[in-house]
């Protein structure tokens, strides 16, 4: 198992470099001089070379790229262009507790609503309640995350005109509340975001829970489980569900990537102040800086939730072992 | 007690079915059409693979009715512009004073700013945006650009997965280490996020650059080709992996080793024995992709980062319809309803298109 997970973190480890050198050489390779926007139209050579050296881009790449890593181990990410003398994880610590809230509620969604919503279709086998569910998770996961999102704007513009804002429902169309809170108008801000996110993931994991499900009930042991005339409760959860879901485990960073890439949507069309859309909007201003960190943060997020995927699967599964 | 037998059995007889094709094989021979009478074979005619699985892809329901609407939309987009453009009589503008023509209003950059907002109408099919130009030329031009940008992406994706690919899978070594990396990599980077730094820190140097060049560069476009080439270099490993993974097991058949032991070079047994034989796994993964593609290039251009003002995309016109979402929730409706239809036919297409050439994938 030791030598499995070693094996892994080197994988991660250059995955990481990779992350980070696409990351650098985009800003480096960056047409345009980001120094004469903070100069102005009027500057002195030296005020130049002076402004570069502070930024550190006066060195070769590689020597600009090493400090990148040395700074990127200590999360500092330099300064930003656009604002002026002001740190970039300055710019982007505001953001990130509301991306973060944002992703992790619709990871938890995805499990709590998903699984169930797959192993219900399991049992169901082939009847209309199945195939209804399954083309509903179909149509789901293919509808893009920003159309859901219009539609789900869309239907609380609808919401509140019908209710006229009685019964305190006057649902806010965009915006977050104050990040890890919860009151009433929290809850109002943040409900429809965090569902519009996690359908995909829901759909995704109801649809391979299913799969996984059907294929263990299928197995001798569970036949063995009925005949000994266990409860029917007992054998499903007990002895199907917990094998059916070793292999979702697996596709755990794929749908924390799911959940990065939805989250630009998100954050933009909601208009949440997240670091997605600080991203966005970095690249519309040419904070290369900011953009950079971004990358690097939500990249690393996926790298890391690929690890945990791969540790949580030689916990739960000690075949792995023997590879 | 009873109920709970009668369950077990079904799930015994669930697994012994779920193997084998029997209902599919019986179907295969009502698919080739013909009375089959007994000792008459030879007048049967041979069925390819190819025949067999399209026959099969025909008798899927819910793939052929997606392909329909497809060709609709895609014909409807191509063809009808240019007619749009002679359907109705001239307008006097109530800003110029000038007398406009439908050539004119009925062209999806032209903004008429007396006409915003406007409903269904005779006049504009689909009324108008808040700028006041045609929603349903935009709309073509959108479905344009999604259809050239798919094909874009899918000559890359095919051309570089296909030879990656396959030399990966026929010859190892250094090929296969490096695109094992490298499609490491490419998986845990989010490819939308590639797609937005690159077209985010590229953007405007593209725009000047690819400009020029005629119908590609023209109408905000320029900026597409940039961003269809990092979609392209962002899916191009997912197909190489699967393409070698094909290529691992024709390796090992027997036509292959006839092949060799016959002295067939490499190269002509590449080019005549492999790669004909990848053709289901490349048009099933390339379909399920085109989905994506499209989505991605909505995605952009709503974001501010593909297709420019004055041009039109599906997710350009999501973006600027949410201006007035409020107040004319028409605007922003139309590119979404059409947008996840289309996603949904090429979903069901690259479905139906799987069932078809691999039946055994279908559980």
């Amino acid at each position: 198992m030791v030598q499995f997970l070693v094996k892994r973190l080197i994988g991660l480890l250059f995955v990481v470099l990779g992350v980070t050198f696409i990351t650098f050489i985009l800003g480096y390779l960056a047409p345009g001089d980001p120094l004469t926007l903070l100069l102005g139209q009027h500057y002195s050579k030296a005020a130049h070379a002076a402004l570069a050296h502070a930024y550190g881009l006066d060195l070769p790449w590689y020597e600009q790229y090493w400090n990148f890593l040395k700074h990127l181990s200590t999360f500092n990410f330099g300064l930003s262009y656009e604002y002026k003398n002001r740190a970039v994880w300055d710019i982007i610590s505001t953001g990130l507790p509301k991306t973060m809230e944002l992703g992790l509620w619709a990871l938890v969604l995805t499990f709590l609503i998903g699984i169930p919503l797959g192993v219900f279709s399991a049992l169901k086998a082939n009847t209309w309640l199945d195939t209804t569910n399954m083309t509903a998770m179909l149509v789901l996961y293919a509808i893009p995350v920003f159309v859901l999102a219009v539609f789900a704007q869309l239907f609380i513009v609808w919401l509140d005109s019908v209710t006229g804002g009685a019964y305190g429902i006057q649902w806010p169309v965009a915006g977050w509340g104050n990040a890890w809170q919860y009151s009433w108008s929290d809850i109002q801000y943040k409900l429809a975001p965090i569902i519009v996110l996690a359908v995909a993931g829901v759909a995704y994991f109801a649809r391979l829970t299913r799969t996984t499900m059907l294929e263990v009930l299928r197995q001798d042991y569970v036949r063995t489980a009925r005949a000994k005339g266990m409860r029917e409760r007992v054998v499903i959860y007990k002895h199907a569900l917990r094998n059916a879901l070793i292999p979702l485990i697996t596709v755990f960073g794929i749908s924390v990537g799911g959940l990065v890439g939805g989250s630009f949507f998100i954050e933009t069309i909601f208009n949440i102040p997240g670091i997605a859309a600080i991203t966005v909007q970095s690249v519309f201003t040419r904070d290369y800086p900011v953009i950079q960190a971004t990358s690097v943060l939500l990249a690393i997020a996926v790298v890391l939730a690929n690890l945990l995927a791969d540790i949580l699967y030689t916990i739960v599964d000690p075949r792995i072992k023997i590879e | 007690m009873d109920t709970r037998k009668d369950q077990g059995r079904e799930y015994a007889q669930g697994a012994m079915m779920a193997p084998n094709s029997e209902p599919e094989m019986i179907a295969l021979d009502q698919a080739s059409g013909m009375p089959m009478p007994e000792g008459d074979n030879a007048k049967r005619p041979a069925t390819s693979p190819l025949q067999e699985s399209l026959a099969r892809l025909r008798r899927d329901k819910r793939a052929m009715i997606s392909v329909g609407i497809l060709v609709f939309f895609v014909l409807v987009s191509l063809i009808f512009p240019p007619i749009y453009q002679r359907i109705g009589g001239p307008y006097v503008s109530g800003v110029t004073s000038l007398n406009i023509g439908p050539q004119d209003y009925h062209n999806y950059y032209h903004e008429e700013l007396t006409n915003q907002d406007q409903g269904p109408s005779a006049m504009y099919w689909l009324g108008t945006d808040n700028l006041g130009r045609d929603d349903l030329a935009r709309l073509m031009q959108g479905i344009i650009v999604s259809l050239f940008v798919a094909l874009f992406v899918e000559f890359f994706d095919i051309t570089l997965g296909i030879t990656v690919g396959v030399l990966a899978g026929y010859f190892g070594g250094v090929i296969d280490q490096l695109l094992a990396r490298f499609t490491d990599l490419m998986l845990a980077f989010p490819g939308l996020l590639l797609v937005i730094m690159v077209a985010g820190i590229f953007g405007p140097a593209a725009d000047t650059a690819f400009a020029p060049i005629p119908i590609v560069g023209a109408n905000g476009n320029a900026r597409l080709i940039l961003v269809g080439c990092v979609i392209a270099f962002a899916v191009w490993p997912l197909m190489a992996r699967v393409v070698r993974g094909q290529t691992l097991q024709l390796k090992e058949q027997q036509f292959v080793e006839a092949a060799r032991t016959s002295g067939t070079t490499n190269f002509r047994i590449i080019m005549r024995h492999i790669i004909p034989n990848l053709f289901s796994v490349v048009i099933v993964v390339s379909t399920l992709n085109v989905a994506n593609t499209i989505v991605g290039e909505a995605g952009i251009s709503l974001l501010g980062l593909g297709v420019q003002p004055p041009g039109s995309s599906l997710g350009l016109m999501i973006s600027e319809g949410q201006t007035t979402i409020t107040q004319y929730p028409r605007e922003i409706l139309i590119p979404c309803i059409v947008l996840t239809i289309i996603v949904l036919c090429v979903s069901f297409l690259g479905d139906g298109l799987r069932d078809a050439f691999d039946p055994r994938s279908k559980d």
